[in-house]
Formats: structure tokens, C-alpha cells, sequence
């Protein structure tokens, strides 16, 4: 789910001109989270940008890094300084990755959220947004239902990745 | 050996199979929509409003909906592609590309090009369009692989296609459930609502048969596209498959 968010969120910004993704054209940028059992790969062609879980190809630019320094990233944490203190290790082109970090960091989602699937208990956590989500609408509005409607719709879709585990290329 | 392949949990000639499905589709055209709402209980609309949203179409793309029947897809597509773009609704049934017509002009969408094909032979030039969509389409589809590897011809590179279809559950409560439901539910509701049990039979027997998730994304790759991934929807009772073309 939590690449859904992400693919959205940037494909958004590029199509309102936010960011720009032709120096990026063609490139496979991949994100190894050391601390948890997935992968992020960006895959940067035809003028969006797709983020996969795993590829059968092998990335331009690889980036190991815990998932924690992941979130950083999209705060505005500095690559080079992330680099300098060995949070980071790149294998590839650095300037490659200093553009896509340099997009992650437009990306004004809560990441962290939307991977707490992986950490914790994903019933408990869905249930908790669904709840915070109706809470926050009901201030602003007496049709409760719609917001019913819609966050219970958002759970009983329920879109889950298809590949959790490291390292199943073909 | 015969050539030969299924049809519903039948061997049939693979030469009789476009027929046969032909006339199922045929059967079923008129009250498509509606047996579609009842049978999934509204959530084919969710699925396909997660496979609009998976598509990342946007303003000026060609998009190819394969399979499209009555049009959900198509009349989506169209909002996001604007003036600038293009969408053609398709489907191997003229009954089917019928509804869909009928469908849109009622909704007051226009602009939609309206093509009758067969998803293995597609008549479009190599690299044309952005996105392909087929939804609960290439089940149905005589040989898959063939189909697959036209998409790919058709799609330009970074195209992106999409395939929403039915799957393999992996709960073994849920498959128990939807046995029982896919068997003995769906064809009678399709015979007291519209009055063809076996049409409805055949749709639940052509779900078993088709490929789970892993099989179909290993076909997806195998027919040329550089990356494909899945996500299982109501516990993998829907699965969508998205190949992207390099």
C-alpha cells in the first residue's frame, strides 16, 4: 500500500509540474531497507514515475539505508551529510540519487504511516485511520455517512503488495 | 493431442472456444451491469476505482481498454486523458461494445472511439499507446500469451497495463466461503435475474481456471514486459497485475 501512496503522491506532482522527471528518464533507482523485509524500487519512464517492490531488472543507482533514514529523506534530511555519517551507502551514480531524494523530499505524505503495516498490527492500525479519519471529517461536516462510506470502502478493498520478501529477482 | 483447451472446467476444441464464450457474453450483455453489482456486491466499483487510480493516466495519454463491456473503465480513462487524449473502448463482443455505447451516450460521455477486436490479434502500430486496460476480460481470452505479447507490441516504452481480474484467495476460511457462493449462489442468481444459470455457471468454473497471481505475473514477464507486480484486493478474490513496458 505504502508504494501506492508514494507512486500517487509523486505522479501527482509531476503531472501539476511540481517536479520534473526528465534527467531521470530511464532510470531504475533502487531503496534497500535494511530493517525491513521490502524493497523500494522507482522506476522513472515516460514521464511518471512507478514504485515497485521488487524488479526483474537490475537498478541504476542502489541505496542501502534503514528505514528510518528513509523517512529522513523525505523530511529534507541532507544526502551528503547522511552519506558522511555511513547512514547511507550508494552503489552508482550519487547525482541520480540526489535527484530523486531531492523529489522525495516535495512528497508531503506521512510515509512513516503508511508503513507501520510492516511493524505493527495492520487490522488495528486500518481501524485506527478509519476512526481518526471520521473524527476529523465529523468536525467538519454532518454527513457522517459519506465518510463512513468512503473509509470503510478504503478498508474492505484492502490492497496489499504482492511481494514482501528481498531478492526474488527472475 | 487434439488442440484443445477449457472452457469452464470443459476440454473444448481451442477453435470452438471464442464461440462459446461469444455466446455466454451474448447471453449476459443486457443485464451485465447489474448482475455485476449484485454478484460482487458493489465492489467490482471499488476495484476498478483502484485500477483507475493504479493507471497514473493523465492528460494527452492514449489509452486502450481491452475487454471493456459496458464501459466503467473507458469513462474514467476519458476524464483523465481530457481533450488532448485518446480512449477506445473494446471488447471481441459486438452485444458487449453495444452496451458500452449505449452506457456512455446515457452518462453523456463522449469522445470515446469504439473498436470491435479480438485481444490476440490487436490492429494498432508498435509503441501507440500509454496504458492497456483488460478487467475481467483475459480469463475469457483463448490464448493468453499471445494476447500478452500484442499489449506489449502496442504499448509504448514505460506503457503501463493493467490487469484487474479474478484470483486465488489465500484463506482458506474465504475460499469456502466463495466456493460455496461461486457455485451455488451465483448461477442461480443469474437464473432469477436474468434468467441463465449457465452463463453464470460458466463464469464461476472460468474463475478456477485461470492462472493465480504468480502464474499470471510470470506471464505478464514472460511476454516481454520488464517489470510487473501484483495486489491482491478482498484477499486475493481480485488480484491486479501491472506490467510496465521498458
Amino acid at each position: 500500500m505504502q508504494h501506492f501512496v508514494l507512486e500517487q503522491a509523486l505522479n501527482f506532482l509531476i503531472q501539476t509540474g511540481s517536479i520534473d522527471t526528465t534527467p531521470l528518464d530511464s532510470k531504475i533507482i533502487q531503496f534497500s531497507l535494511q530493517d525491513l523485509p521490502l524493497d523500494v524500487n522507482f522506476i522513472c519512464t515516460n514521464e511518471r514515475i512507478f514504485v515497485v517492490s521488487d524488479t526483474a531488472k537490475s537498478a541504476d543507482v542502489d541505496i542501502e539505508l534503514k528505514s528510518s533514514v528513509f523517512f529522513a529523506l523525505f523530511k529534507g534530511e541532507d544526502l551528503t551529510e547522511l552519506l558522511r555519517q555511513d547512514k547511507i551507502k550508494i552503489h552508482g551514480d550519487v547525482k541520480t540519487a540526489q535527484l530523486l531524494v531531492d523529489m522525495l523530499e516535495a512528497v508531503d505524505i506521512d510515509l512513516e504511516e503508511a508503513l507501520s503495516q510492516y511493524t505493527g498490527d495492520i487490522v488495528a492500525h486500518e481501524v485506527g485511520k478509519i476512526a481518526k479519519k471520521i473524527k476529523q471529517t465529523a468536525q467538519k461536516s454532518n454527513n457522517i455517512f459519506d465518510t463512513l462510506k468512503d473509509s470503510l470502502g478504503d478498508l474492505i478493498i484492502n490492497p496489499s503488495v504482492s511481494k514482501l520478501h528481498k531478492n526474488k529477482h527472475h | 493431442m487434439e488442440n484443445t483447451t477449457h472452457f469452464g472446467f470443459k476440454n473444448v476444441a481451442t477453435k470452438d472456444k471464442q464461440n462459446l464464450v461469444k455466446g455466454v457474453f451474448d447471453s449476459v450483455a443486457s443485464n451485465y451491469d447489474l448482475m455485476n453489482d449484485v454478484l460482487s456486491f458493489g465492489m467490482h466499483r471499488l476495484w476498478k476505482r483502484y485500477t483507475i487510480a493504479s493507471s497514473n493516466v493523465k492528460t494527452g495519454d492514449k489509452v486502450l481498454d481491452i475487454a471493456g463491456g459496458t464501459g466503467d473503465l473507458a469513462i474514467e480513462f476519458r476524464k483523465k486523458v481530457g481533450e488532448s487524449g485518446q480512449v477506445i473502448l473494446s471488447d471481441i463482443n459486438a452485444a458487449m461494445l453495444g452496451e458500452g455505447r449505449k452506457n456512455l451516450i446515457n452518462k453523456g460521455v463522449f469522445g470515446v472511439e469504439f473498436v470491435q477486436l479480438n485481444a490476440q490479434y490487436l490492429p494498432f502500430e508498435d509503441n501507440t499507446f500509454d496504458c492497456i486496460s483488460i478487467a475481467f476480460g483475459l480469463r475469457n481470452v483463448t490464448n493468453k500469451d499471445q494476447a500478452l505479447s500484442e499489449m506489449n507490441r502496442i504499448l509504448k516504452p514505460g506503457g503501463c497495463l493493467l490487469i484487474l481480474e479474478f484470483s486465488k484467495t489465500d484463506s482458506e476460511l474465504l475460499e469456502k466461503f466463495y466456493d460455496f457462493y461461486s457455485f451455488n449462489v451465483m448461477p442461480k442468481l443469474g437464473g432469477i435475474i436474468a434468467d441463465d444459470e449457465e452463463s453464470y455457471q460458466y463464469l464461476a468454473e472460468s474463475i478456477r481456471k485461470h492462472p493465480d497471481q504468480e502464474t499470471l505475473k510470470d506471464m505478464v514477464l514472460d511476454a516481454g514486459f520488464g517489470f510487473c507486480e501484483y495486489h491482491n484486493l478482498s484477499g486475493g478474490i481480485v488480484a491486479l497485475h501491472k506490467g510496465i513496458k521498458v
